[in-house]
């Protein structure tokens, strides 16, 4: 029977985090978060201990990190494990170092096995899993939409406010990203665009294929990161979104692993690239090598016809 | 006002040439190392600050996949690479005690390190490692150093006089400005910069420049215990790999559309 300490940088992580704690049947655990106190309170999970609700909309790394030293000392726990965003990698970093803990980042897979740690992880560009073992206490960091199926649903568990500590890395500005509505992560069916389009204005061929289809379309990293033509939510890569369609068609796109690793649960993958060569075809169940400003508009047409749409 | 920046940088499995034994599980000890390529981002980081107020650029360098016997010369041209690019000297540690590496053990090598070379204004290093991707060391090593961390950073301004630094981080909903006072450690992005190719008399010129090298016990750190890599091994790709031929695009995309009613993932 271990016990936990969970973090977040925003509330809504804390059902995954009740997740994760659950399925390894923590006898008691604790969480901290920043957030407003309706907020907290719609994620006060009842396999919480208590929740600790630090009175500010968003804190740095360092005044986290400080938050979690002092949780730390207090609770003792075996485990403390973060949401995987950046900020809660870099504040668990900073714990662990202090306490000479081991740290996993992104672990898909945590179980306790034989008095200590066993962690799943993909390594190597999306190409490799390691496994790891150690002993407790650990840090780990875990993508809070893999455990929230697990989370029991009721809340409830006491909130107790904590004040910020004075930060030493001062945020000066706060710009938020273009965010879209689109949530390419639980969408059945993804279109992927790639460097194979010329112009921003051809992905409408794209969209038009989406929407026949009933999905949405994601991209690979340098549509999003290098050109800006479409918003970080419809990244589909490793440091992306990770995506699980029932079908996954990417078109112009080579196949880096970065981005195959994202898709690998996708049911059935499908690949137009007029390069035979391309790695993609690798990754995927069907595969049509042809000019995607020619197949494309074909393929669309032929869709029309048969769906009557 | 001179500088003496430390960057901290990873001789890393490369990912482009994995190697793997017939049960599919990776072959470290076969597997070519590499320059990671965000502490590339990080040397030039350093470099380009260098230019601007002057000082020196130190690489410090722990060498974690074996076996060492081996992988000594590679790891030696990996660091000249970063010396290369306009550092002035090198450090390394090399100790069987860090083989297989854990951001745990390396971190307290790297900081012990660093506290006895003394005195740095600015420690800088890659986000994440290309091979093993924790993203730990920077945030470990300024803890260790008791200094301040700025992660994910895309871009840096140092003020050598004012003596602090303001840097934009990456961060998944936005772009947070932030500012604070030497000395700390920062890790950059791959958006940070675009590291240079040294020239041909860089890289003959790096050959001179100073390259040290430690043990553990030379930095009085005891060994701790580290987690266990119990297993490395490629993700299995199981595909159907069916390449559609037919003779014009009409009858391709005919085709297509039948596999997938087949598959059941076409929504009527």
């Amino acid at each position: 029977m271990v016990r936990v300490l969970v973090y977040a940088s925003s509330p809504a992580q804390l059902r995954g985090l009740a997740g994760l704690a659950s399925s390894l049947g923590a006898a008691e655990a604790y969480a901290v978060t920043p957030g407003a106190p309706g907020e907290v309170e719609a994620n006060a999970y009842s396999v919480f201990t208590r929740v600790y609700r630090v009175e500010a909309e968003r804190l740095t790394p360092g005044q986290l990190a400080e938050l979690l030293e002092g949780l730390y000392a207090e609770h003792q726990p075996d485990l403390v494990a973060g949401a995987a965003v950046k900020d809660c990698v870099d504040a668990g970093s900073r714990l662990a170092a202090r306490h000479n803990l081991p740290m996993f980042t992104e672990a898909a897979g945590v179980e306790l096995a034989d008095g200590g740690l066993r962690v799943r992880r993909q390594v190597l560009g999306g190409r490799a899993v390691a496994v790891l073992e150690s002993g407790l206490p650990a840090v780990v960091a875990v993508k809070p939409q893999l455990w929230e199926e697990k989370a029991p649903g009721e809340k409830g568990a006491e909130v107790v406010p904590l004040k910020p500590p004075a930060p030493v890395v001062e945020e000066e500005a706060w710009e938020p990203k273009r965010r879209e509505a689109v949530d390419i992560e639980s969408a059945d069916v993804v279109v992927g665009v790639g460097r194979g389009f010329r112009r921003r204005e051809d992905l409408a061929m794209a969209e038009e294929l989406a929407r026949l289809l009933g999905g949405v379309v994601g991209a690979s990293r340098p549509i999003v990161a290098d050109y800006g033509w479409l918003s970080e939510d419809r990244w589909i890569g490793i440091s992306g979104k990770k995506i699980r369609p029932k079908l996954y068609i990417a078109i112009g796109i080579s196949g880096a692993p970065q981005h195959m690793a994202a898709a690998m649960d996708s049911k059935i993958i499908v690949a137009v690239n007029k390069d035979k060569n391309a790695p993609i075809f690798q990754y995927a169940d069907y595969g049509v090598v042809a000019d995607l400003y020619q197949f494309l508009p074909v393929l669309v047409k032929k869709l029309r016809e048969k769906l009557g749409a | 006002m001179a500088l003496n920046i430390a960057v901290l940088a990873k001789a890393s499995l490369d990912p482009n040439m994995i190697r793997t034994r017939s049960d599919g599980s990776v072959d470290t000890a076969a597997t070519p190392l590499a320059l990671s390529e965000y502490d590339k981002n990080a040397v030039e980081a350093a470099v380009q600050v260098k230019e601007k107020h002057g000082g020196r650029v130190v690489v410090v360098s722990a060498l974690t996949w074996g076996p060492l016997a081996r992988r000594r010369r590679e790891f030696e041209q990996i660091v000249r690479e970063a010396l290369a690019m306009g550092a002035d000297e090198a450090h390394v540690i090399v100790d069987e005690a860090l083989v297989p590496g854990d951001p745990l053990a390396t971190a307290r090598a790297v900081a012990a390190l660093l506290q006895k070379l003394g005195g740095f204004d600015l420690v800088l290093t890659g986000e994440a490692s290309m091979d093993m991707i924790s993203g730990q060391l920077g945030g470990r090593v300024a803890a260790l150093l008791g200094v301040p961390f700025i992660s994910y950073v895309r871009s840096l301004e140092v003020d050598a006089q004012g003596g602090t630094v303001r840097a934009v981080r990456d961060l998944e909903d936005g772009l947070q400005r932030v500012r604070a006072k030497l000395p700390l450690v920062v890790s950059v992005t791959g958006e940070a910069n675009k590291p240079r190719i040294p020239t041909l008399l860089q890289i003959r010129r790096a050959m001179r420049k100073p390259v040290k090298q430690y043990s553990l016990a030379d930095l009085g750190v005891d060994s701790v215990p580290k987690p266990r890599l119990a297993d490395l091994r490629l993700i299995q790709v199981k595909r159907k790999n069916v390449i559609i031929e037919a003779d014009s695009l009409e009858k391709a995309a005919e085709k297509l559309i039948e596999y997938l009613e087949q598959e059941g993932v076409l929504r009527r």
